[in-house]
């Protein structure tokens, strides 16, 4: 018995499928990501197991139980919103003990586990602050503290970095990774930002219109993606034609290297090329048509805009993807 | 910043002056020891206040007008609590108009509601009664909490209840421990413009008190109109002193211009 299913879950506004028939198992202890562009359906599903709304055909079945019509406070459930929809008139430790308060749990157990939570986001020394007097990051984990404390079965995340910072997102993404191990809480995150499902997920379901087109562990998302629509969401590509009658072929941009011209499998004239810093990004024209190439800044000099150069490239990472799925 | 021009300036001042003038001029001949409406000149006298809290007429009245001020705006606040909760969050058909009728007292006037309500009440035989007196302040006070609570839900972020309904909350503790508290600015700021308003009713009060329901403003004009003393004016100023007290504490916990001039 898996530990959450979705079943064939469908919500439908009008004639308007807003998600339609998704099916997942999640395993205890997973970390699962919703991937896809604004209007996929991916905040949808995940206000469908949080029971904000309301399934117009399928079931949402959580260790056995039916709870496809459940009302949402009976649920359970932990989530962080992308707000953090923290209460503002109450102080942090106010926030985190809200659900203990509501499960009638004893005073002194309470203050035991509500402190538990704050030092597990690091926020200990923050107890008697109000929301407002804290950063977008500490937030945050207040947010995580409180659905974390009640001991839900299930975590759910609704794009909960996406309002803070480059830097401080990334450090959160692995911060959110360790929690989530150390408490081993099986967790739904929905992002549309790929590296963000990609680093903390255990596997990622990317979906575009509704439909699931994709459920598989990152590196397989990235290296075999499904559809010319996920190869090119969740990365850069390049399109190879190839003869007419065959399928599509892709490789992408740090898959190919620069050699002398005239040694690699064909030749290229440097259009573009931008630093970025870890990486030299080039933007080449050839037979093959426009090409994008990325290679490590190892220290060699790069190729000045004009030369004529070779591009080569392994033959097993090329990829073939069904036609006119995008 | 730019600067305000002198003409502008003038302007302003003129229009301040024109509005507190005759209250400061009230207030100041309240305290005169003279039998006639005049400013006191170096010796200034409390008897007229005296005069004031011995008059059993007006302090029956002054208790009816308190009474009756506390319980309306209390029924209002209870009445558009939930009332702009729909307005702002329902997606239902004939929202505006709902909106709309809820203000749309502010806009008939308190004359011909009188007359109207007169007619009413003593074809119901309800003349006399307290209770109808309230109700009909209800009527006209209600709008005011209406705009401010409107305001104060506006804006207001939803997510914050699905939080605590995830957390377990019932609708009822959501409301009580999460909605109230964010909403409450508007509610006491509307509790306060609708006892203001209510304490201040003369038009309406009029026609429908009757001699045990005598309000503090009707009781003013009917003394009014029979002498003019230098009582009227230390009532007067009392009232002012309380009118100033509530506007300041409204200012304190909302500020005045956020509740006047709404958030929408």
């Amino acid at each position: 018995m898996p530990f959450l299913e979705l079943d064939n879950l469908t919500k439908q506004y009008g004639h308007l499928y807003a998600v339609e028939n998704v099916s997942l198992t999640v395993e205890q202890g997973e970390f699962i990501s919703l991937l896809g562009p604004s209007g996929c359906g991916k905040t949808t599903t995940l206000q469908m197991i949080a029971g904000f709304v309301e399934a117009t055909a399928g079931a949402i079945r959580l260790q056995g139980r039916d709870i496809t019509h459940a009302p949402a406070n009976s649920r359970g459930l932990g989530i962080v919103f992308q707000s953090y929809a923290l209460f503002p008139h109450m102080t942090v430790a106010g926030n985190v003990s809200f659900g203990l308060e509501m499960q009638k749990v004893s005073k002194a157990e309470r203050a035991r586990r509500v402190d538990h939570a704050l030092t597990l986001v690091h926020l200990d020394a923050y107890a008697d602050r109000y929301p407002r007097e804290l950063s977008g990051g500490q937030r945050q984990r207040v947010a995580l503290a409180r659905a974390l404390v009640i001991q839900p079965p299930l975590l759910l995340l609704d794009e909960p970095l996406s309002n803070l910072d480059a830097k401080l997102r990334e450090a959160m993404q692995f911060e959110l990774r360790n929690i989530q191990q150390q408490v081993g809480t099986t967790t739904i995150m929905v992002t549309h930002d790929q590296a963000e499902a990609f680093s903390v997920s255990d596997r990622v379901v990317v979906m575009q219109s509704g439909k699931v087109m994709q459920i598989d562990t990152p590196y397989q998302v990235y290296e075999h993606p499904a559809t010319d629509f996920i190869s090119r969401f969740v990365g850069k590509t390049n399109m190879i034609p190839s003869a007419p009658g065959h399928p599509q072929r892709h490789i992408r941009p740090e898959k190919l290297r620069l050699v002398a011209a005239g040694s690699g499998r064909v030749n290229a004239t440097v259009a573009e090329r931008f630093f970025l810093g870890s990486q030299w990004f080039y933007h080449l024209t050839s037979d093959l048509g426009e090409l994008t190439v990325t290679i490590p800044n190892d220290g060699s000099a790069p190729q000045a805009p004009g030369t004529v150069v070779g591009v080569q490239w392994d033959e097993a990472n090329m990829r073939t993807l069904a036609e006119g799925r995008a | 910043m730019p600067r305000n021009g002198a003409l502008a300036l003038t302007f302003n001042a003129l229009v301040v002056v024109f509005m507190l003038a005759p209250l400061v001029i009230v207030c100041l001949v309240a305290f005169t020891p003279e039998n006639t409406l005049s400013l006191p000149g170096w010796s200034w006298s409390l008897r007229w206040f005296e005069k004031v809290f011995h008059h059993p007429d007006f302090m029956t009245s002054f208790v009816n007008s308190l009474w009756l001020a506390s319980t309306s705006a209390t029924l209002s606040v209870a009445l558009a609590v939930p009332s702009a909760m729909a307005i702002t969050r329902g997606e239902f058909r004939g929202r505006g108009a709902l909106e709309a009728l809820f203000l749309s007292p502010l806009v008939i006037p308190h004359l011909v509601l009188g007359v109207a309500l007169l007619q009413l009440f003593s074809h119901i035989g309800a003349t006399g009664s307290f209770f109808w007196l309230m109700l009909a302040h209800v009527l006209i006070i209600t709008p005011y909490a209406m705009r401010l609570l409107i305001s104060a839900m506006t804006g207001y972020d939803r997510t914050v209840e699905h939080a605590a309904l995830s957390l377990g909350a019932s609708r009822w503790t959501m409301f009580v421990r999460v909605t109230l508290p964010m909403i409450l600015p508007g509610v006491t700021g509307g509790w306060l413009l609708c006892f203001i308003n209510s304490f201040d009713e003369l038009t309406m009060s009029i026609f429908i008190t009757a001699p045990s329901t005598i309000t503090l403003p009707v009781r003013m004009y009917m003394y009014a109109t029979e002498s003019i003393d230098p009582m009227m004016a230390a009532v007067s100023a009392l009232i002012v002193a309380l009118t100033a007290t509530t506007a300041l504490i409204l200012d304190r916990i909302y500020g005045l211009d956020r509740v006047l001039v709404g958030q929408r």
